[in-house]
């Protein structure tokens, strides 16, 4: 990784003196060891600040939209999920492939922050809950790679998860109605109604959230277990069929709640109605809910 | 300056009395005066010009208008429909029950307007606010020396408060209306022009100016108001940002360290220098 | 000093239950906050608790009046007021010199919240010293003494095995003879301190963000910035609300809720136009207010140093380096 870092500042260096880009998007040493926030890098002489090690767990493509309207192209470093969140930006038609400079870098998957804290900085530390299933650890779109081509496929190969681990879904999928509802309830309870989960989502690229707007009366403003719960599920139906399972949400909720298992649970009922798909992989506009054939199969009609 | 430290003690801030509308009037297509009395025909509070009061449909929302006059047993309020709530009070009829509270907010500073001449500025809806000091002057008329109005909107019929500026007003003693609306019309033999540009034209002397009307206008108008000589001590605006609680606690409607609702809305371009440009 | 073992402390809590609704820190739904004190709750003592305490007298969803509307007719009723009195154990400093800051936004300034006065008059404050500092607190640097909480009724100290209490005012008095059949006259040392991880120096700062308002930096500190609310939910100081109702058919009740001034919508006005536009302008008024505008009103800083936002700042917004990044501005 130290390799990957050396490189990172190399590549930003030469794009901003050459003034191919007017800012670097990458990783940097936040407050602590075990945090490596976002980076905006506007001069080759703060280059030195880019890092890339085992907490770089932000995205960086949702950043993209900010600079959407602006003159000249950005820069940013894309591990795999970021890639595909990339991609959904695409296919959502909020980017423009020609703005944005892509250095992808190959993600060996990144260490837990909680128990990051916990162990100390000589522990061993385990992989963060959402990296341990990833299923496309190498980016998929970029325009400079850093590292070994070749050598990162191989690992990915070996280390990539066959498919997204559904046992946690499973357990809930058990239970009963009653138990189900205590279940969220009690999860929702807890809901502060940040907006945290939404604001970092790269799938929530609404201009307008319909969250944001009290006036229509979609959702009111009080917090209590039935408008958490209507917040969380809708915006789960809301990025069915996009969600790239970064787990970037639960990672952000500052409440611990268990959001990847909903957008899970959709990923699977997904693969089992519309056949397998990931999204963010391909650019071609055929999304499961977001696409129609007239051939495709109409049982309730 | 609202409320006594008494009355603070006993009623709950946030909590609105019911009052009633009495009256209606059509000022222009999407603006229209509410007369408010309590349900026993009293007035609900005895507002200061300038003062704002928190009226509400509670099942739809509630919001903070000036207080355009008052009279013996009613306050009004001159309210244009532009979003969830004023559409809906523009539905209501004559009798409808309402929520009301206040008063809030500084009001103007009377006592340094005593014995002076005064131009009052607005466009649009922005004469709202300050007409409740115009009528304020004039109900005292001696108190004040001479008094210029120059108001302007979009057309003859954007034109606020008709029957005052042309019937009432200009009858008053020693007080001169001058009407613009921005584009020629027919039917319309008055100033064609806006407000900014009218006002340099009518090339008034240094004096106390009041000035309410929509961001733009201000934009234009202050610049021209500097280069007549205008001192910015004299140059007072009243503002409006959005407002939920009122009193200076909900912290929406701050500029820098002044809460609209509590150390405003009326301000003086010397104390808006010291703000910061966020409004 | 009055003490008690530790292990001892559910027994005088017991006790004050017969009295007081007890609060005390507990984790809850994998959440520490303060929670009413029950046989089987899970004590907390070794760590601040994540969702303030601001929220037992400023609730996040809080009823204010009743009304029912319908066609031209409209009723509206205040709600009755609780009687209870209540009692929080636990309180850190950092939390009591936040219960400042609000005393300051609720009761000053001409009106008197009703509903955080009620709150705040009948709720009695048992504060705890810190043993040690988290590794994100700074309360020193704010001015805060972790070992003695300003406006406690008692001040509690974690003597690691025992608890020692201390009576500051007459209603501290009165509860500390309630329990003081539990309790052991001892001499005791509080426990040193040790050293703060993090620090801010903010000597100066609210001067010198007088004439920072069009500065440069607050383009740079907001790029990274998300815009959630998730900063000003778990801060103890942050008081903004919002007032929405909820109605069913022609029965309503008008409420009370957090708001953010981080989220668009806040200064959002009728007729579109917004003075904070952009996720610049709101991260500027955020620490405007925190450090410069809430000190010019108050004369205190709105910001106590317990670390929270720092800790759950999704992309790791940091207060006590951007106060560094404001000294050493130009």
């Amino acid at each position: 990784m130290k390799e990957i870092t050396l490189q990172m500042q190399e590549l930003a260096r030469e794009l901003l003196q050459k003034g191919e880009v007017n800012v670097v998007l990458g990783w940097e040493k936040g407050t602590f060891w075990y945090l490596s926030p976002p980076a905006f890098i506007d001069k080759p002489e703060d280059v030195e600040r880019l890092v890339f090690d085992d907490y770089c767990h932000h995205n960086l493509s949702k950043y993209l939209m900010d600079y959407r309207y602006q003159d000249g192209k950005v820069a940013v470093f894309l591990k795999g999920c970021d890639s595909r969140a990339f991609n959904i930006l695409l296919e959502d038609n909020q980017l423009e492939r020609e703005k944005y400079v892509l250095i992808g870098i190959p993600c060996p998957g990144m260490k837990d922050q909680e128990k990051a804290k916990e162990l100390g900085i000589n522990g061993d530390i385990p992989l963060a809950k959402k990296c341990q299933d990833c299923k496309y650890p190498n980016p998929l779109v970029y325009d400079y790679f850093l590292g070994d081509k070749e050598a990162a496929d191989e690992a990915a190969a070996t280390r990539e998860a066959k498919a997204i681990d559904y046992s946690d879904v499973e357990q809930i999928e058990k239970m009963t109605p009653d138990e189900k509802y205590d279940f969220w309830s009690s999860q929702y309870e807890r809901c502060i109604r940040c907006y945290a989960c939404r604001n970092v989502c790269p799938a929530c690229n609404c201009r307008e959230c319909i969250f944001d707007q009290s006036r229509t009366g979609w959702i009111g403003k009080a917090n209590n277990t039935s408008e958490n719960q209507f917040f969380a599920l809708t915006r789960a139906m809301h990025v069915a069929g996009r969600c790239i399972e970064c787990g970037e949400c639960e990672r952000a909720c500052p409440m611990n709640i268990p959001i990847m298992l909903l957008n899970k649970k959709l990923i699977k009922d997904i693969n089992q109605l519309f056949g397998e798909y990931d999204a963010g992989v391909k650019v071609d506009g055929v999304l499961p809910l977001g696409h129609f054939d007239k051939n495709d199969p109409e049982e309730f009609m | 300056m609202a409320v006594t430290v008494e009355q603070v003690k006993e009623i709950n801030p946030l909590v609105p009395i019911k009052a009633k509308v009495i009256k209606i009037v059509q000022e222009t297509p999407d603006v229209k005066t509410f007369h408010i009395t309590t349900m026993d025909d009293k007035k609900p509070f005895d507002p200061l010009p300038g003062q704002l009061g928190m009226l509400s449909l509670p099942a739809i929302g509630e919001a903070m208008f000036s207080v355009t006059n008052k009279g013996e047993n009613h306050i009004e309020m001159a309210i244009k429909s532009v979003g969830k709530l004023t559409e809906a009070l523009h539905e209501i009829e004559e009798g409808q029950e309402v929520g009301i509270r206040g008063p809030y907010g500084n009001g103007f500073p009377l006592d340094y307007f005593k014995g002076k001449d005064i131009l009052f500025i607005g466009g649009g809806i922005g004469l709202a606010p300050v007409r409740s000091l115009i009528m304020e002057c004039i109900r005292n008329r001696e108190n004040y020396g001479k008094l210029s109005v120059v108001y302007g909107a979009r057309s003859k019929a954007d034109l606020c408060f008709k029957e005052d500026l042309f019937e009432n007003w200009p009858k008053v003693p020693n007080m001169d209306v001058y009407v613009t609306i921005d584009r020629e019309e027919e039917g319309w033999d008055g100033h064609v022009g806006f407000v900014p540009a009218y006002v340099e034209e009518l090339a008034f002397n240094p004096q106390v100016t009041v000035l309410c009307g929509p961001p733009v206008m201000i934009k234009f108008t202050l610049p021209a108001l500097q280069k007549m000589g205008f001192a910015d001590q004299d140059i007072i605006t009243t503002l409006e940002m959005r407002m939920k609680c009122g009193i200076g606690k909900c912290g929406r409607c701050n500029i820098g360290s002044c809460y609209v609702c509590l150390d405003g809305p009326v301000f003086t371009m010397e104390q808006l220098k010291k703000l910061p440009p966020e409004y | 000093m009055k003490i008690i073992a530790k292990e001892r402390l559910p027994e005088v809590l017991q006790l004050l239950a017969k009295d007081y609704n007890v609060l005390v820190p507990a984790k809850f739904e994998g959440v520490t906050r303060f929670t009413p004190y029950s046989g089987d709750v899970e004590l907390v003592l070794e760590e601040n608790v994540l969702m303030p305490p601001k929220d037992i007298f400023f609730p996040q969803t809080e009823k204010m009046y009743k009304f029912k509307a319908k066609n031209k007719s409209l009723e509206i009723e205040e709600l009755p007021v609780e009687k209870e009195e209540q009692l929080i154990f636990g309180i850190r400093s950092c939390d009591l010199k936040s219960l400042e800051c609000l005393d300051q936004v609720f009761l000053t300034k001409g009106y008197v919240d009703h509903f955080y006065k009620d709150k705040r008059e009948r709720t009695a404050l048992i504060a705890l010293s810190c043993v040690r500092p988290q590794e994100a607190c700074f309360c020193h640097s704010m001015g805060v003494d972790p070992q003695n909480g300003v406006g406690a009724d008692i001040q509690a100290y974690d003597l690691k095995e025992k608890i020692g209490f201390k009576a500051i005012s007459e209603k501290g008095q009165e509860i500390l003879e309630k329990i003081s059949g539990l309790l052991a006259e001892e001499e005791v040392s509080i426990p040193s301190f040790g050293e703060f991880n993090l620090k801010a120096d903010i000597e100066g700062v609210p001067e010198k963000l007088q004439g920072m308002f069009e500065h440069p930096i607050w383009a740079d500190i907001s790029r990274k910035c998300l815009n959630c609310g998730a900063c000003t939910y778990v801060c103890p100081t942050c008081h903004c609300f919002d007032i929405d109702s909820e109605v069913r058919g022609e029965d309503g009740v008008k409420i009370r809720c957090w708001d953010s001034c981080m989220f668009g919508e806040y200064t959002q006005m009728a007729g579109g136009h917004n003075p904070r536009p952009t996720k610049k302008e709101r991260v500027r008024n955020r620490f405007m207010h925190k450090l410069r505008y809430f000190p010019e009103r108050y004369q205190m800083l709105l910001c106590t140093g317990c670390g929270r936002c720092v800790i759950k700042c999704p992309v790791n917004m940091d207060i006590t380096a951007i106060i560094k990044k404001i000294k050493e501005a130009e």
